[in-house]
């Protein structure tokens, strides 16, 4: 059993003070710069106290999951403020500019920060990018995950994917072609965040050409995994939509029903934390280790 | 002349701070710029004695801040009437946030932390912990004082309760434990946002309302822009408002704005206590001139706001709020005539900005304001004359 947070993390008090200084004019992006690190040093401090297996830089200057790679492609352009799912939070959709998408350089550190130990990297997924750019998602998969991938060194790239267990005839075929292309370099997770993945898991979500696939057991009956699941399973155990913070001993539980079915299982939370204020998101990573500890007392399941 | 048509102008609330009173608030100390700006700006306003709070900020007004607030309330009145408009409020510059500030008023929350709105946006978000109820009516004082300052008449804005609902964690409706590997019921989450929403209605929003009519509060502004955030929840959102309003002796609005507004549609055919909705559509149109619906596709939509059988008055949004962009006079004209021309009824449309003016400087604001009501004065000679032609 493994535990570990991908997905965009809160900034701190201090960081969105900063942050909003800075657009005030009252401070300096030197000073700006200086407190992502404090953030990201303490980030990675609370990972290892709770016993995280790979560490995530937060993605703490990443304004939305598009963001990035929107101001870095060519063929790319920031839309319209959208509100992310049910929340109270805004990004600014993908458009195409009807030219296929090419990355022109990778996202370079303060981006994707280097970490002190084995990593994982989190992009988005290539259906998730490609929604509402009139791109398909095996284009956006060459011209501007590729080359990102390829330029990465981690331990799992997760591919973080909102929008397709809520997509009406969402094409899964057309994304496992989209996969294929990033197949091949660091292992990869298809992480099915804030999201019912039963009609997915029903249409064969596992199949696809990824090594682990993420589940957001807040939205997803257990029922809805096949008894016996062969992928490497994230299963999203914290709901990072909610300020109630979780009972170890209970994602414990059912890390042990979880692990009847499924060969190996990773504990994630269903979504980034940046949903929850950055207190509320560090005592979740702490109960998220306090879970893997427990299960791990628990022994064999029966 | 018996068919001179006028159409109600407003506003729609909120206008940015200025900065002499920004800086006072944080105790952060002002620069000859800021004093310039209260010279400048009261004057080109004609705010009444605004040496007075030139020479309060010169002298330092650090423990003073409610007084620098009051004038800067006289100014946002000053800024709106010398525009023109007829309904008006302060710009909410006694407030702090639309969500903090009702929610600081309120028992049975707890603060949560600050929460990402956009980019370097964010916002303090708190979580229902216990019963609803209302500490102390939060908007009195600042209705009694602009009541006192203004001249023209009184629009109060009041964030809505769905709004404050759906901006909150639930920590006391919904269930605590056992969700874990249940999967979602919508049903249940429905439920505990129904309770929830309609406490805040009752418990909250209902009282405040209350007290506002009993200083003799005209309109009230019910402003809703969750509203459309969950597409099935859209009649829990107009049973929230019935709840908030029903029996209250008032006339009663509701704001939506940056939506899908097609979502709204049929849930709000049970709003009928709404008298008017005022909606943000500027933003979503050409800037071509022209009348027809070619020419105007931002308010494609309108006709379902037409088509609601209690026959709302549309407060329609003639001005982008998001950009710096003055729209023409004749670019505000053809939207009304547009409205007009679908609604039939000229007498259903009221003229407004999309939305708060609040990420405008004073300087776009006013500018745009002015050619609102320039452009309304331009529709009304086009409709007068139509209405004199006809009949």
């Amino acid at each position: 059993m493994e535990a570990f947070a991908p997905g965009i993390y809160p900034r701190s008090e201090e960081l969105v003070q900063e942050t909003r200084d800075l657009d005030r004019g009252r401070t300096t992006q030197e000073a700006v710069d200086a407190q992502v690190d404090r953030d990201l040093q303490l980030l990675v401090a609370a990972q290892q106290e709770a016993g995280l297996d790979l560490l995530s830089d937060g993605m703490l200057r990443w304004q939305d999951l598009f963001r990035p790679f929107v101001e870095a492609a060519e063929g790319l352009e920031r839309g319209a403020l959208t509100r992310f799912l049910d929340t109270n939070t805004f990004y600014r959709a993908p458009h195409g500019d009807g030219t296929a998408p090419r990355l022109a350089e990778p996202l370079a550190d303060e981006y994707i920060a280097p970490l002190p130990t084995e990593r994982l990297v989190t992009l988005p997924s290539p259906f998730a990018l490609s929604l509402g750019t009139g791109i398909d998602p095996r284009t956006i998969a060459e011209g501007v995950l590729r080359p990102q991938i390829d330029a990465l060194g981690a331990e799992l790239v997760v591919l973080s994917e909102p929008f397709l267990a809520r997509a009406e005839d969402a094409d899964v075929e057309g994304l496992a072609l989209a996969l294929e292309v990033l197949h091949g370099g660091p292992p990869l997770a298809l992480w099915i965040t804030f999201s019912d993945a039963g009609g997915l898991l029903a249409r064969g979500l596992a199949e696809l050409p990824v090594d682990a696939i993420g589940v957001d057991f807040y939205s997803t009956s257990i029922d809805a995994l096949p008894e016996r699941f062969g992928k490497y399973l994230l299963a999203g155990v914290l709901d990072a939509r909610n300020s109630l913070v979780e009972d170890p001993p209970e994602i414990a539980s059912f890390a042990a029903q979880l692990e009847q079915r499924v060969e190996r299982v990773a504990l994630v939370p269903n979504g980034d934390l940046q949903y929850v204020s950055e207190p509320i998101a560090r005592e979740k990573l702490a109960r998220l280790g306090q879970a893997k500890t427990a299960r791990a007392g628990q022994g064999v399941a029966a | 002349m018996n068919d001179a048509h006028t159409f109600l102008t407003h506003e729609i609330g909120s206008l940015a701070k200025p900065p002499w009173l920004v800086k006072t608030s944080a105790g952060r100390p002002l620069e000859d710029s800021d004093i310039d700006h209260a010279r400048s700006w009261g004057a080109k306003l004609g705010v009444g004695g605004h040496e007075e709070l030139v020479e309060l900020l010169e002298q330092g007004a650090e423990d003073r801040v409610q007084d620098v607030a009051n004038w800067s309330s006289r100014y946002t009145l000053r800024l709106q009437e010398k525009a023109g408009l007829d309904w008006i409020w302060d710009g909410e510059q006694q407030r702090t946030e639309m969500y903090a500030w009702a929610i600081a008023h309120a028992n049975g929350f707890e603060p949560r932390g600050t929460v990402r709105s956009f980019d370097n946006k964010y916002y303090s978000k708190s979580a229902v912990t216990g019963p609803i109820s209302l500490a102390a009516p939060y908007h009195n004082d600042e209705f009694e004082f602009l009541k006192s300052a203004a001249k023209a008449k009184l629009k109060v804005p009041v964030t809505g309760a769905y709004t404050l609902a759906i901006w909150s964690y639930d920590e006391f409706y919904g269930a605590s434990q056992g969700r874990l590997g249940r999967g979602e019921s919508r049903a249940a989450t429905i439920e505990a946002r129904r309770e929830f929403a309609l406490d805040l209605a009752r418990n909250l929003i209902r009282p405040n309302l209350q007290a506002l009519i009993d200083l003799g509060s005209e309109w009230i502004q019910i402003d809703e822009p969750g509203a459309s955030t969950e597409s099935d929840e859209l009649e829990l959102f107009a049973e929230s408002f019935n709840v908030s309003v029903e029996g209250l002796d008032c006339r009663f609005s509701t704001h939506l704005c940056f939506s899908n507004y097609d979502l709204f549609f049929p849930a709000i055919e049970a709003m009928t206590g709404c008298r008017q909705y005022c909606v943000g559509f500027a933003n979503y149109d050409s800037r071509e001139l022209g009348a027809t619906a070619a020419d105007r596709p931002g308010y494609e939509v309108i006709s379902k706001f037409r088509d609601l059988p209690y026959e709302p008055a549309l407060g329609l949004g003639v001005l982008d709020i998001h950009t710096d962009f003055i729209e023409s006079p004749e670019l505000v004209r053809d939207r009304i005539l547009y409205a007009v021309d679908v609604f039939g009824d000229p007498a259903r449309i009221n003229v407004c900005p999309d939305c708060g003016l609040r990420t405008r400087s004073w300087d776009v604001a006013y500018e745009k304001l002015v050619r609102m009501v320039e452009g309304t004065r331009l529709a009304e000679e086009a409709v007068s004359r139509s209405l004199a032609e006809a009949g």
